[in-house]
């Protein structure tokens, strides 16, 4: 069989402001069908480099390339992937049921009973649907990430982007939410690129992790993140992996 | 190939063929081609559908075969997925049938005219009592501030009467002018009729002075800091931090509306005595430049009407004005629920308020003046 094409190629791209250098040679692909994490501490640029993904910024140099789409800032037309935002990001004024059917009147001709269809058949996958006619102001903070992933897949993407899914998610509600990224990328066959710092949801959902550090702008380390946790030999590397180590007596001081 | 379903029967067995692309772009198409092949296998015992000819099924394909299996199921038909040749699709269309809720679609009934208006009339009395509530809460509120200066955030006072205040100063400025000119032009129409444009400045000075000048300057200011304080405070109620501010022991209506309202009691006095300023100097500009009345004449004349009483009936308003302005705006602002929608109707709501109590304000004043004799 023919090696198939990464769903993402980002090729030596600068990141910044003006003269402000957010992070460089930053290169790595992503392969379709897989669940890609990028990782890194708070101010690493992890949510920046999903805003170049998403085609919200443009580079400063290098290249972004999204099979079928191109160079995203470029991109015009039916949004050719989905992204959940950070906070979900509802349309406060809209019902849950109105939100998702926002993107298929938009960009579909389908009309009448059948959004309706299409929509609860999305509300249900991510277990909402009792909730359809429910605003975003009256239903809980992982409720609305999962409305949240239901309307970034209205259109069928082949390609979702996740900004945190499970921050400021209790742990059972972000397993959950982990699980149904697994279903998404397992079932669904959609290729799913994750920004977190959250290490349990790494080895449970990704294949393949770049870490981003501050200092280093740019990339430290890439691969599978259960090789990376084991074997990696490069300090920062290591006491990233290491914090999730339930071996507590590592920590200094204990 | 076209999207189509091709149905089979052979006495109590059906079969189903969905042929061509099940996916976003054709799902209109899928769902006619089902419709009209569903009707031919009613009443079978067995039905098989068979997937091996569908060629490019995404989610919303899915859903409307998983929606016809569910149909045919209740229907006693047994359906049953041929599989062999498509197992992702097959997958695909269980997954969507297995998450599926219990709960029926309830779509939400639309509310009736009549339903409306009595809903409205029923929130009445509520809302005149939360209002109520609101300004009693502001007036205990006063005395707090004075003796326990911290709570107050007095810091902001500055800032506040730059925004409101002199940032105003052009709209309201040129908002006065221009009524002083009409008033102007009204009274040498008018006046003039009876060979009396010798009173026009006397009617430009007690009209503004008196009652034009507060009026066009607070509903200037109600609409433009009203709008302003009401979606700030607003926005600050729907993203928590009116809610932070209470937690960390802050009274919202000390820490945030105090001084909103005495920036607004400040400088809106001030913004009335300089419109009154530019309102002669547009009646003059009106009178003189359409009659032959010297320019020296029209000053002494004005000069001669202002009194102490005429500048005072309107100035004494304008802080109670300003008060309305800011209790409406800042009350409107943490009466908000809800999203961003809520944020634009209770601004809306603001606006009109604070210009209708303005008005409704200044004529009481009105009233109480000519009562007195003043």
């Amino acid at each position: 069989m023919a090696a198939t094409r990464p769903h993402i190629i980002v090729d030596d791209l600068r990141a910044g402001w003006g003269s402000r250098v957010l992070m460089e040679h930053v290169s790595f692909n992503v392969e379709r069908g897989t669940t890609f994490a990028i990782l890194g501490g708070s101010g690493s640029g992890k949510s920046t480099l999903l805003r170049f993904l998403i085609g919200l910024e443009k580079p400063q140099a290098g290249r972004i390339d999204i099979d079928g789409v191109g160079e995203p800032h470029r991109y015009h037309g039916v949004p050719p992937f989905g992204v959940l935002f950070q906070s979900g990001a509802l349309f406060s004024s809209l019902t849950l049921a109105e939100n998702l059917s926002l993107p298929l009147t938009m960009w579909t001709p389908i009309r009448g009973p059948m959004v309706r269809d299409l929509v609860q058949a999305k509300l249900d996958l991510v277990g909402l649907g009792p909730f359809a006619d429910h605003l975003p102001g009256e239903i809980s903070g992982g409720m609305k990430k999962r409305a949240g992933i239901a309307r970034a897949m209205m259109l069928e993407p082949e390609l979702l982007f996740f900004d945190e899914p499970s921050a400021g998610l209790d742990p059972i509600t972000a397993v959950e939410l982990d699980d149904l990224i697994v279903t998404l990328s397992r079932d669904l066959g959609i290729t799913v690129v994750i920004v977190t710092h959250e290490l349990p949801s790494i080895f449970l959902v990704a294949n393949t992790c770049i870490v981003l550090d501050k200092k280093a702008k740019g990339i430290v380390a890439s691969g599978n993140p259960h090789r990376l946790r084991d074997e990696s030999t490069i300090p920062f590397v290591h006491n990233f992996f290491a914090r999730s180590s339930p071996d507590i007596s590592a920590i200094p001081g204990r | 190939m076209n999207t189509a379903v091709r149905a089979e029967r052979d006495g109590d067995h059906a079969s189903l063929v969905p042929a061509g692309p099940f996916d976003l772009a054709h799902a209109d198409e899928a769902k006619r081609a089902i419709d009209e092949a569903e009707p031919r296998v009613r009443g079978a015992r067995s039905v098989d559908v068979d997937l091996a000819e569908v060629e490019h099924l995404d989610g919303a394909g899915a859903v409307v075969l998983a929606r016809l299996m569910d149909r045919l199921d209740t229907g006693g038909a047994h359906p049953h997925l041929v599989e062999e040749r498509n197992p992702e699709a097959a997958r695909l269309i269980a997954l969507y049938r297995t998450r599926q809720s219990k709960a029926p679609q309830q779509p939400p009934g639309a509310t009736g005219l009549l339903e409306r208006i009595g809903s409205t009339t029923a929130s009445l009395p509520q809302a005149a009592r939360d209002a109520l509530d609101f300004i009693g809460h502001f007036t205990l509120s006063v005395p707090k501030a004075i003796t326990s200066p911290g709570s107050v955030n007095w810091r902001s006072l500055p800032m506040l009467v730059q925004n409101i205040g002199a940032d105003a100063l052009v709209v309201t400025g040129a908002a006065n002018l221009l009524v002083g000119i009409i008033i102007g032009f009204l009274g040498v129409s008018q006046l003039g009729r009876f060979g009396a444009v010798t009173y026009v400045p006397e009617l430009v000075v007690v009209a503004h002075f008196r009652e034009l000048g507060a009026l066009v300057t607070a509903i200037v200011v109600a609409g433009r800091s009203g709008a302003g304080l009401a979606s700030e405070i607003a926005t600050m109620k729907v993203s928590e931090e009116i809610d932070a501010l209470r937690s960390l022991g802050f009274d919202p209506i000390l820490w945030l509306v105090i001084p909103r309202c005495l920036a607004l009691v400040i400088v809106l006095p001030i913004l009335t005595w300089v419109g009154d300023v530019l309102a002669l100097v547009g009646g003059f500009v009106a009178t003189t430049g359409i009659t032959d009345m010297p320019p020296r004449a029209y000053i002494a004349a004005t000069a001669r009407t202002i009194t102490a009483s005429h500048l005072m009936v309107g100035l004494i308003k304008s802080p109670f004005l300003a008060l309305a302005i800011g209790l409406v705006a800042c009350g409107q602002g943490l009466a908000t629920y809800g999203g961003a929608a809520a944020v634009g109707a209770r601004t809306t709501t603001a606006v009109v308020l604070s210009i209708f109590s303005v008005i409704v304000i200044n004529a009481l004043f009105t009233l109480l003046f000519v009562l007195l004799g003043i």
